[in-house]
């Protein structure tokens, strides 16, 4: 049994929330925007700053928020 | 209005009539059939689509083909000998001178137009005379190694 | 190794030169049919507009015009090559609700002539709602932005994060740290052959056959069918000779789609040309990109961590854009060992034509960027900048975790080669000139299986006729690159026979097993492989039944070599192949013998099978009063494997270098809010012959197994190399940096200013 990290929007699950964090920013529909929004982000912010900026600060920044956002699940994986 | 046209295209007396706005490279193509002179940037400046007229490289797209009146023309199917291939042709095909094969004709054109008058041409003088040919695929310096081992050839036959 | 093969290894002429030398060979280009109407589109003028309405009465009632019609007219729906991914299948036949691009078709008109269907397209009236459009990347993804897809918020297509190592960790060891950033532009395709097709739709049967300039008669097949909703059985898709594609011709365009659907209107054959300013402002390019890059060095020069982040610019739709996405980062990595890396990768949807595949697919930006960067940093540290990347060579057995291993691996010998070449090949610089250095390396074909066939990748299908004549099938398509000749002689080698008695039937979906077409230089290992197959299992029997005829000791081996099947110890004791390919058949019940090869990468990594890769080194000069540059001399050293045609191998180099010569120089397209500004080849230069160096090419052959007779790929490999050696030169020569490709006159002399200021600088803080 393993703790995953669910997405707030759809069924993605990950281990870690910066991973999670790649997941969200990969999506390009409206109900992962809202989201964003809901919380106050701003996709075009976050990109803006994974990509013209060197680390991965745009992930970092939304995977804060993942960390109290995003739900815990335990799933079994053989 | 047609007007009657009539020249002389690999050799034989041909007599249509044609739109006189017709350019050259349309009669060849439409009208006789003859589809290996192609035509490729619609503005005059890649010369796909040379031949021959009265020995010279002439771009079939700049030229109506009421100008080639009394003229003759030579295109690319007309420059082997039966089933014989012209040296050019041969040379070609041996140095790997071409690879789509589309800018080919115009290029074979040039380069017998330029051997007419210049039998042992330098790589520069290749150059100078096919600098507006676009080729995309080749690069080019497989085409000027083949002309010249065409001017080998023709040269040795004449010998 | 030279001397185990008769046919392969040889330089061979073109198996179609009698036909492309002679006007014989007929491309799609040539093809008329008898009653054949000519297609026309109506293209918007807008790069971004809603559609109001269509008329089209006025263009109906010109003599001669046979139909017209616009979006509501298709049947199908949406199609793609991303077919793993239905949304990303974003491409549509003729507009329907909205435009995206300027030069976008919203209607078509079929009509007896060429001059009655543009007569025609002037008549059909269009009214357009603008609405506000996006031209940069970084300007699409503003969360204001409009949107040029529903549900692709911030106009964002696809994205890519390949992250492997501790690039944190990486950087904080190294001694040596540098970030750039560029802004590439984008290249045109410029196929000397326009795209076209033509189209004829049997009313009766329900069946469509299309002649079209494709680089694959399998994705063409595959686009119809959703465009069309047919079933892909009953489109029979063929191939004439093609006059170049380079990448741009992978994509079902509205050429083929809009052929078919006014043939399947008028019930009459129906042929669509694109223009050459419809090929230039319609058809797919190389991406633009803005791009930033850190390397972390090492004292010595060993790479520790290298992060790259590109942003690009995809123009209104997906094509082979997101592979390219892909590819860029992948290709950057090539042929170094970088222990800790990180890649972001996002494309964004902008209302321009759309970026695709072009040779060198995808990598041609990123390699740029990482090899000029590799030089400055060279130069920062005191390091040869020949010495710096020997320092770094992937060697046989290398693997990046979780992306890609390389078994044959030749670039440690090319490398070691050049240092030796180049003493002696210029042994002394005029003033103000450079030599520049670039690592390259390319897939043999990919992977990755977006397209989602269910079919083997590459198929081949051989038959041995009474006479020991050969008939081979594959849909493998030769545009240009050689591989018809290829094929031949790896279907000769394997059955021991010569070049001549193997008759090629290529590119015809009705006859001949899917192969996926020319992309990623996948045909020479991929088709070759399923060629191989087919011909080994007719070798097979034709061997079993003359060691039965023999009867000598089950251990001894046989070979197929010379027309002759005997023994390898004992050449003389054997048979002539006509004699057992007539026995064999008669053996047989009277059945020709057939075989059949399928090839489908297993066990591979995530991208290709084998790796071409190599060095280049380019010596250029630069005028410092006008700022051209002149590219005077080439050297490369290759490793493609067991070369099959060293003279078809050549060209593909040749070709590669003056593609890439073109990139570095002089080819970009400047576009004013969604309008290229140079549609015609007399304003968008192309190198011209007086321009193009001299290339001189050195092989180190090495053998890699997953390649037919040891070979992998030699189209693309040497095109990502050409800029960055150049540009690099041009550092050498003068120390001008440039954050873009293309060097014109302009941008070199602004460049050599900067970097004379900077020198003054420099030698003013030391006093």
């Amino acid at each position: 049994m393993a703790d995953w990290y669910k997405c707030p929007v759809c069924r993605k699950l990950s281990l870690e929330h910066q991973d999670l964090a790649r997941h969200y920013l990969g999506q390009t529909d409206k109900k992962h925007k809202d989201w964003l929004k809901s919380k106050n982000l701003s996709y075009s912010h976050l990109i803006t700053m994974q990509v013209t900026e060197f680390g991965n600060k745009g992930y970092d920044a939304l995977a804060k928020v993942l960390e109290k956002e995003a739900a815990v699940v335990q799933v079994d994986v053989k | 209005m047609k007007q009657e046209l009539k020249f002389k295209v690999n050799g034989e007396e041909r007599e249509l009539w044609i739109d006189p706005k017709t350019l050259l490279v349309e009669v060849l193509r439409e009208e006789l059939g003859l589809t290996g002179t192609h035509w490729s940037c619609d503005t005059g400046a890649c010369c796909c689509c040379t031949v021959n007229v009265d020995g010279m490289a002439v771009k079939s797209c700049s030229m109506l083909a009421m100008q080639a009146y009394g003229r003759e023309v030579t295109t690319i199917e007309g420059l082997a000998d039966g089933p014989t291939l012209h040296p050019l042709q041969q040379a070609f095909i041996d140095n790997w001178a071409f690879q789509c094969g589309f800018c080919t004709s115009g290029q074979i054109m040039a380069a017998n137009a330029l051997l007419n008058e210049n039998p042992s041409p330098t790589r520069e003088q290749i150059q100078l005379q096919l600098d507006g040919h676009i080729c995309r695929c080749t690069g080019y310096n497989m085409i000027q190694e083949a002309i010249q081992d065409a001017a080998k050839r023709l040269q040795k036959s004449k010998v | 190794m030279e001397t185990k093969y008769s046919v392969i290894g040889k330089p061979t002429g073109n198996v179609d030169g009698m036909a492309k030398t002679t006007g014989e060979g007929k491309y799609t280009f040539d093809m008329y049919l008898p009653n054949m109407l000519y297609g026309k589109h109506v293209r918007s003028p807008y790069p971004h507009a809603k559609i109001i309405s269509i008329d089209a009465s006025e263009a109906l009632k010109l003599p001669g015009v046979k139909a017209v019609i616009t979006g509501k007219d298709v049947p199908g729906g949406k199609w793609g090559l991303w077919r793993r991914f239905r949304e990303l299948c974003d491409q549509i036949a003729l507009a329907d609700d909205k435009v995206r691009f300027i030069g976008e078709p919203v209607a078509a008109v079929a009509a007896t002539t060429k001059d009655i269907a543009a007569k025609a397209v002037e008549l059909v009236k269009v009214e357009y709602e603008i609405l506000p459009g996006v031209f940069d990347p970084l300007e699409a993804i503003k969360d204001d932005a409009p949107l040029i897809h529903e549900d692709f918020e911030n106009n964002i297509n696809a994205t890519r994060h390949i992250e492997w190592g501790n690039v944190d960790e990486g950087f904080k060891q190294a001694d040596y740290v540098r970030e750039d950033k560029f802004t590439l532009f984008p290249q045109a395709v410029v196929s000397m052959e326009v795209h076209n097709s033509l189209a004829s739709y049997d009313k009766g049967t329900g069946k469509l056959t299309i002649w079209s300039s494709t680089q694959s008669p399998y994705y063409l097949q595959l686009g119809l069918a959703d465009a069309l909703k047919m079933r892909e059985g009953d489109i029979r898709v063929i191939k004439p000779h093609v006059g170049g594609g380079y990448g741009g011709k992978n994509s079902t365009m509205p050429d083929a789609t809009t052929a078919a659907l006014l043939s399947m209107k008028t019930g009459r054959p129906v042929k669509v040309v694109f223009n050459r300013e419809e090929e230039f402002t319609t058809t797919e390019h190389r991406m633009g990109l803005h791009l930033a890059i850190k390397i972390g060095l090492k004292k010595d020069g060993t790479i520790l961590a290298r992060e790259c982040k590109i942003i690009t610019d995809g123009g209104a739709y997906t094509g082979l854009g997101a592979t390219a996405l892909y590819l860029a980062g992948i290709f950057q990595t090539f042929p170094y060992k970088i222990p800790n890396w990180r890649y972001d990768a996002f494309r964004t949807y902008t209302n321009k034509v759309w970026a695709t595949s072009v040779r060198g697919f995808g990598a041609v930006p990123t390699v740029y960027a990482a090899e000029v960067q590799l030089d400055r940093a060279a130069k920062e540290m005191g390091i040869d900048p020949l010495a710096i990347r020997r320092k770094n060579l992937m060697e046989p057995g290398y693997e990046a975790p979780g992306q890609y291993k390389v078994e044959s691996c030749g670039i440690v010998p090319c490398v070691d080669k050049m240092a030796e070449r180049i003493k002696e090949k210029w042994p002394k610089l005029e003033k103000d000139e450079g030599i520049g250095y670039a690592g390259f390396a390319y897939m043999s074909g990919g992977i990755f299986n977006w397209i989602d066939t269910p079919y083997a990748y590459s198929g081949a299908r051989v038959q041995v006729n009474i006479d020991g004549s050969v008939d081979l099938f594959t849909q493998a398509a030769d545009i240009g690159q050689g591989h018809n000749t290829v094929a031949v002689m790896i279907c000769a080698e394997e059955l021991g026979i010569g070049i001549e008695d193997i008759r090629l039937h290529p590119g015809d979906t009705a006859t001949a097993p899917v192969d996926l077409g020319a992309w990623g230089s996948r045909e020479t290992l991929m088709n070759g492989n399923a060629i191989k197959m087919a011909a080994g299992q007719v070798k097979q029997k034709l061997v079993d039944l003359a060691r039965a005829k023999l009867g000598e000791n089950i251990a001894y081996d046989l070979v197929c070599r010379e027309k002759r099947i005997y023994l390898e110890l004992r050449p003389e004791r054997g048979y002539s192949y006509y004699e057992m390919v007539e026995a064999a058949i008669k053996l047989n019940d009277g059945e020709p013998l057939i075989g059949t090869g399928h090839y489908t990468p297993h066990n591979k990594g995530m991208i290709s099978p084998a790796y071409g890769m190599g060095i280049m080194a380019m010596k250029a000069k630069v005028d410092r009063e006008t700022g051209l540059v002149e590219a005077k001399d080439v050297l490369i050293v290759h490793d493609c494997g067991q070369v099959i045609n060293p003279l078809g191998a050549r060209g593909q180099v040749e070709g590669s270098v003056h593609m890439g010569l073109g990139y570095a120089l002089t080819e970009e397209m400047p576009n004013d809010n969604g309008l290229v500004l140079n549609p015609s080849i007399n304003d968008y230069k192309i190198i011209r012959q007086r321009d193009m160096p001299q290339i001189e090419l050195l092989d180190v052959p090495t053998y890699d197994p997953s390649g037919p007779f040891g070979a992998k790929e030699a189209a693309e490999a040497t095109i990502s190399p050409t800029a960055p050696a150049l540009a690099n030169a041009v550092f050498d020569a003068c120390g001008a940096e440039f954050d873009s490709n293309c060097l014109k006159p302009e941008r070199v002399l602004k460049a050599i200013r900067e970097a004379e200021k900077n020198q003054k600088n420099k030698a003013k803080a030391k006093k």
